[in-house]
């Protein structure tokens, strides 16, 4: 088993996820809370 | 501890304005804290985490009450003593909360049981004295799991800073818990969604940011071939014996299940959920929350141990000719890594996140445990019941009570192994027992009450994972090691503690039950049945 390669996929893939996964997050986060304060 | 790194020619780059943005956001964000709850406490429902959020803005609070500066820490020096293989920790607990999220394991059910702490269940399942001995087994652990929450967080701002006097250690760690406390008193702000957002996102883009800079400093390449050089094939495979090694697996297996399903705050999150199909949701989303608040971390220390590694003066230092460099040294490595690539400014930025989020944390703990000690612990031997004037003098005299052990904890207690293990094993004092307690209690008709007590009582025996403690105890547990064909002067890991006593805990819960079962039968289940 190459865990070089598991581990180096495994960390760039999940920072990926995260990175995207935060630009929407923060984006929607912010609608929902202009709908949070009219509601 | 009084080393100065500007000497070695390693001074931080955290300069007057990475003061001020501390300062000025840390006013802010208490500021906003104070005035949310002031002016817009008749919103309560809107605010509060957990109830009624919409999507994007609950994923936000989940994440961004996930990530705290102690977290960070013990990740980071994780991840310098125990290389890539590390990163196991962060599959796991990943791994594990997806399944609890699919599964509903413990989680639902104790969802439809609508308690709110631990020890509630204890006594709904095996009555009062159960409860009262199980909150106090809880407040025990988890303010012994919280002693080295402050000298974490002092060390952080130490590293960060380019302090290097002990007495400086011992005045920041005084001060910051001057400031926790009076966190605490204005109200604390960790239910307020709208900062958990703001958190979630100075730390979350901070967080990635400085991996992008740290790999762009180091290269890729390089961070390997050092990891390789340094800890062999150890710092990239966890089941290597030289490193990590089986039991220590699964024992972090068996971590991941605590930390997302047993742990009281995690109970707290599922509990105050609107229904059983939103705590599924929430913990399948949880799940890539738990996987990045370990593994960026963790990367940090992989990155400052090639930092250091590569550089004589510091690797002198780290590593000296006489053995590895202690627990206390191997936690400064990351701050000193981050203030030496991060620019000014940038720095300020992720110290002020990291400070916010320390000082949150150390709110909820302080008031969860203060309140475990005064709902489970003091407030079942009354009879009538207290008073919530006397509830809350009681909560606060906790309060300050548990702040002053953790600072004279923090400064005196010699950590001896990597603070994530010392976590887990005080932690372990509690969650053995509990997670045979949840999962009999639950799943399983005849638990009796003779079962959790011997169950909760055989937990304790979890505290000789602590390397301190076995050093004094080492004459005891002579036979044991010889059992396990270490030699005398070995440590036994604390993962080979952690699942012996899991082991015996089980065991005496279902000898227990079967030889003493309960009289009549369990109101729980019967309710159960009839529903």
């Amino acid at each position: 088993m190459d865990w070089v390669k598991i581990w180096t996929f495994f960390f760039f893939a999940s920072l990926s996820v995260f990175a995207c996964l935060s630009i929407v997050v923060t984006i929607g986060g912010f609608f929902d809370i202009r709908s949070l304060f009219k509601d | 501890m009084d080393i100065d790194f500007a000497e070695l020619g390693f001074g931080t780059n955290f300069g007057i304005l990475d003061w001020c943005i501390v300062v000025g956001y840390l006013i802010a964000i208490v500021s906003i804290g104070v005035y949310i709850r002031k002016y817009i406490a008749s919103a309560t429902d809107f605010m509060v985490a957990g109830r009624g959020l919409k999507t994007f803005l609950a994923i936000a609070t989940m994440i961004g009450t996930e990530m705290g500066l102690i977290t960070v820490m013990y990740s980071a020096q994780k991840g310098f003593t125990g290389g890539f293989a590390a990163f196991h920790i962060a599959f796991a607990a990943a791994i594990v909360t997806l399944l609890v999220g699919l599964s509903g394991f413990i989680v639902v059910p104790l969802r439809r049981l609508k308690v709110m702490t631990i020890p509630e269940f204890y006594e709904k399942r095996f009555g009062r004295n159960v409860r009262i001995l199980g909150g106090t087994i809880l407040a025990f652990s988890g303010i012994l799991n919280m002693g080295m929450f402050l000298k974490a967080g002092a060390m952080f701002v130490f590293g960060v800073t380019g302090m290097h006097s002990w007495v400086h250690l011992k005045i920041i760690m005084t001060v910051l818990l001057g400031m926790v406390l009076l966190y605490t008193t204005l109200g604390g702000m960790v239910s307020v969604a709208v900062l958990d957002y703001i958190q979630f996102v100075v730390l979350s883009v901070s967080l990635v940011v400085a991996s992008v800079l740290s790999i762009r400093f180091l290269g890729w390449t390089n961070i390997v071939d050092t990891v390789m050089e340094g800890k062999g094939m150890a710092g990239f495979n966890p089941f290597d014996e030289a490193g990590f090694g089986w039991t220590y697996v699964v024992w972090m297996f068996f971590l991941g299940l605590v930390s997302c399903a047993i742990w009281q705050t995690a109970v707290i999150r599922a509990c105050s959920a609107k229904s059983t199909q939103i705590v599924k949701r929430i913990y399948v989303l949880s799940s890539v929350g738990f996987l990045i608040r370990f593994l960026i971390p963790y990367f940090f220390g992989i990155a400052a141990f090639v930092f250091v590694f590569n550089t004589t003066a510091l690797r002198e230092v780290f590593f000296p000719a006489s053995g590895e460099a202690d627990a206390d040294l191997s936690l400064l490595a990351m701050p000193i890594f981050l203030s030496r690539i991060l620019p000014t400014g940038f720095i300020g930025i992720i110290s002020a996140g990291m400070l916010a989020a320390f000082m949150s944390t150390h709110d909820s703990y302080l008031l969860c445990w203060s309140s475990v000690l005064t709902q489970d612990v003091v407030a079942p031997w009354f009879k009538d019941g207290l008073s919530s004037k006397t509830r809350l003098l009681l909560t606060r005299i906790f309060i300050v009570t548990i702040g002053l052990f953790i600072l004279i904890w923090g400064l005196w207690y010699p950590l001896g192994q990597d603070l994530w293990d010392y976590m887990a094993i005080s932690g372990a004092i509690y969650f053995i027992g509990g997670f045979s307690l949840l999962a009999f209690g639950l799943y399983w008709k005849r638990a009796s009450r003779v079962g959790a007590y011997l169950s909760l009582f055989s937990a304790f025996f979890a505290i000789l994972g602590l390397t301190p403690v076995q050093e004094t105890f080492s004459g005891v547990l002579a036979p044991v090691k010889r059992l396990l064909g270490l030699p005398p002067e070995e440590v036994i890991s604390s993962a080979v503690v952690g699942l012996i006593v899991l082991a015996t805990a089980v065991v005496l819960m279902v000898v227990g039950s079967l030889l003493f079962p309960d009289k009549g039968q369990n109101s729980y289940h019967a309710e159960r049945e009839e529903s």
